[in-house]
């Protein structure tokens, strides 16, 4: 990883120096050793920031809808995860392919930061849960890959052959409805609602969110267990169907709500009702929500 | 609609809605015919049951509904076409998530009645009523108030 | 001479408190921590400070102001249910008594009186806790909090280790003490010497800097990662705004306030659709301004403790050290 950090802080150099782009998004060392959070790079002489390391989970796809009313380019580094983001951001309007240099680099997984800060620097730090489970860790869209191209195929077919993993909602699914009623609601009992899932998931990319309008009375401020769940459960199903399995929503949430085991659930049915689908992998404009089939299942109609 | 009632004289509220164009003619029909069904449902008329939100859903158990059905035309009848084609792929998921935290899945149903169906209309809502009299008054994903 | 007590024997303390008090306490559950009301099952989380701040215990995220009945024209105003119980956190550290003084300048200071604040605040007995180790993020020795004597509680708790010694402050203090007296020893102390802080930040003169700050290039730059969530401010605790709502149905309706934060669009969004902070940039400012300069100009305090609790839980690590770091060395 060391040397893709030499080489994407030359690649940046060499991009910001032609004036091909006006910033490059990547990642750099944050307070903590475990943290490697989004660096906003818009000076040659800066791109030694940049490092590639095990902690760059941030998504930066989302970011770059800052940058769509802007003048210029921008250059971003993309994961593989990252490049659905992107994909998605495309699909649904968002973003102008052309406006975007980007970078793609091969995953290796990154590192669970919560059992980093428990183990502390020595220790045998595992991948974060997202990343074992991950298919896809190369970029699907780029302009530019660093790395070697070849390794990075070959270990992304091992791990594209594998079968889905849903072993802990299959496991959810088998309680009682009572058990499975407990277990969500004390999970959204402690919701803050600090919105953190949302504002960095990049399937959460409408203008003006409905948790946004009070006024419209979808929801009120007030926190309590019904409106946690009428949250929960609203973004989930808007998020059908266009979630990427980045996973950033479960890391960003400040309460440890399990916010993926609702989300693979959703993704785990679409795949069993109308078939195999990962979201951000094509771009065809075709949805499972925004699509249908004329011999879709009927199972309770 | 108030929340607090007493278990002893509990009857369910279900909320139906109904598509303009097939169901709801449907329940026209079986009035008209006099068949007899449960008072227990409310009819909200909506232009296609592809205008039916989840959001709607959940409002609905919010505040507090026993059970809901979403009720439109039959595959290839939908007025607008296709409309029922993204209802039946959307709430075929909202069921299941539904169910996967903790909701009886009696209690959310979708159906497709058309307009010459009174009896059909009748038989639904008339089954539903007494699989939501069995399951007992909704508490889940409730609010307080 | 102080009253000492072996730690594995506190709930002994805690439980004998329990009878005349609603007791608090810090216990994790399910990765996060808070103050919980203490019962014999409890798991007390006594290594580290809660999450969760005292804030809500004193202004609480969703609190009911009261309630109301509309019909034609008339309209009825009920008063709710004043609660009475009397209750006492342990285990508040000096960072968070820190928050409560300057909450109090909030709720309680130049001619308003917060009768929902000062009710819970006037019924609440502190026991404090002396901190042994500084967790990673924690920087409040920068911030002028001494991490082992906190300001404001009833009494001061020592960690020693193995063991707990308590020593009275006010006289609500002394009359709690004598009430646990007979479960303690009396014992000669020394009090642990605290470690080194990891995270330091140097305030000195950064809120008159702020002052010539409002259009600097500076926050363009910072708050380019900041996704605008609502964690920092809400695990923080001494941010305080709040939105006041009302729930309506039929003709009855109830009052509520509710947390809110300057990181989210809609608090300062106007009815005519105007909105005087319309990016991120305008927000995050705000939130540091705010922190660093509008609040020591009003109250002569700064409003960050040092507690770190935004450190840990900001999504992207926007920190408020380093933060103050680039203030300093802004040109």
């Amino acid at each position: 990883m060391k040397e893709i950090t030499l080489q994407m802080q030359e690649l940046a150099r060499e991009l910001l120096q032609k004036g091909e782009v006006n910033v490059v998004l990547g990642w750099e060392k944050g307070t903590f050793w475990y943290l490697s959070p989004p660096a906003f790079v818009d000076k040659p002489e800066d791109v030694e920031r940049l490092v590639y390391d095990d902690y760059c989970h941030h998504n930066l796809s989302k970011y770059l809808m800052d940058y769509r009313y802007q003048e210029g380019k921008v250059a971003v580094f993309l994961k593989g995860c990252d490049s659905r983001a992107f994909n998605i951001l495309l699909e649904d309007n968002q973003l102008e392919r052309e406006k975007y240099v980007l970078i793609g680099i091969p995953c290796p997984g990154m590192k669970d930061q919560e059992k980093a800060k428990e183990f502390g620097v020595n220790g045998d730090i595992p991948l974060a849960k997202k990343c074992q489970e991950c298919k896809y860790p190369n970029p699907l869209v780029y302009d530019y890959f660093l790395g070697d191209k070849k390794a990075a195929d070959e270990a992304a077919a091992t791990k594209e052959a594998k079968a889905k993993e849903y072993s802990d909602v299959e496991q959810m699914e088998k309680m009682t409805s009572d058990e499975k009623y407990d277990f969500w609601s004390s999970q959204y009992e402690r919701c803050i609602r600090c919105y953190a899932c949302r504002n960095v998931c990049p399937a959460c990319n409408c203008r003006e969110c409905i948790f946004d309008q009070s006024r419209t009375g979808w929801i009120g401020k007030a926190n309590n267990a019904s409106e946690n769940q009428f949250f929960a459960l609203t973004r989930a199903m808007h998020v059908a169907g266009r979630c990427i399995e980045c996973g950033e929503c479960e890391r960003a949430c400040p309460m440890h709500i399990p916010i993926m085991l609702l989300n693979k659930k959703l993704i785990k049915d679409i795949n069993e009702l109308f078939g195999e689908y990962d979201a951000g992998v094509k771009v065809d404009g075709v949805l499972p929500l925004g699509h249908f089939d004329k011999n879709d299942p009927e199972e309770f109609m | 609609m108030s929340v607090k009632e007493t278990s002893s004289n509990w009857e369910p509220k279900i909320l139906v809605f109904a598509c303009n164009w097939c169901t709801y003619a449907g329940a026209d029909l079986a009035g008209l015919s006099r068949l007899q069904y449960p008072p227990n449902i409310r009819i909200l008329r909506v232009p296609c049951s592809g205008r039916v939100n989840p959001q709607f859903v959940l409002r609905a158990f919010q505040r507090g509904v026993d059970g809901v059905l979403v009720a439109g035309c039959h595959p290839g009848d939908c007025h607008y076409v296709t409309g029922n084609y993204f209802t039946r792929r959307r709430f075929l998921l909202m069921q299941r998530l539904l169910e996967y935290v903790g909701l009886d899945p009696e209690r959310f149903q979708a159906r497709w009645i058309s307009g010459s169906e009174g009896p059909k209309f009748q038989e639904v809502v008339t089954k539903l009523t007494e699989d939501i009299k069995a399951l007992g008054p909704n508490r889940k994903l409730r609010d307080a108030q | 001479m102080m009253k000492i007590i072996a730690k594995e024997r506190l709930p002994e303390v805690l439980q004998l408190l329990a009878k005349d008090y609603n007791v608090l306490v810090p216990a994790k559950f399910e990765g996060v921590s808070r103050f919980t009301p203490y019962s014999a099952d409890v798991e007390l989380a006594l290594e580290e400070n809660v999450l969760m701040p005292p804030k809500d215990i004193f202004f609480p995220q969703t609190e009911k102001m009261y309630k109301f009945k509309a019909k034609d024209k008339s309209l009825e105003i009920e008063e709710l249910p004043v609660e009475k119980e009397e209750q006492l956190i342990f285990g508040i550290r000096s960072c968070d008594l820190k928050s409560l003084e300057c909450l109090d300048q909030v709720f309680l200071t130049k001619g308003y009186v917060d009768h929902f604040y000062k009710d819970k605040r006037d019924r609440t007995a502190l026991i404090a806790l002396s901190c042994l180790q500084p967790q990673e993020a924690c920087f409040c020795g920068s911030m002028g909090v001494d991490p082992q004597n906190g300001v404001g509680a009833d009494i001061q708790a020592y960690d020693l280790k193995d063991k707990i010694g308590f020593k009275a402050i006010s006289a609500k203090g002394q009359e709690i003490l004598e009430k646990i007296s007979g479960l303690l020893a009396e014992e000669e102390v020394t009090i642990p010497t605290f470690g080194e802080f990891n995270l330091k930040a140097d305030i000195e003169g950064v809120p008159e800097k702020l002052q010539g700050m409002f259009d600097h290039p500076l926050w363009a730059d910072i708050c380019r990662k900041c996704l605008n969530c609502g964690a920092c401010t809400y695990v923080c605790p001494t941010c305080h705004c709040f939105d006041i709502d009302s729930e309506v149905r039929g003709e009855d309706g109830v009052k509520i306030r509710c947390w809110d934060t300057c990181m989210f669009g809609e608090y300062t969004q106007m009815a005519g659709g105007h909105n005087p902070r319309p990016t991120k940039k305008e927000r995050v400012r705000n939130r540091f301004m705010h922190k660093l300069r509008y609040f020591p100009e009003r109250y002569k305090m700064l409003l960050c403790t040092g507690c770190g609790r935004c450190v840990v839980k900001c999504p992207v690590n926007l920190d408020i050290t380093a933060i103050i770091k680039k203030i300093k060395e802004a040109e």
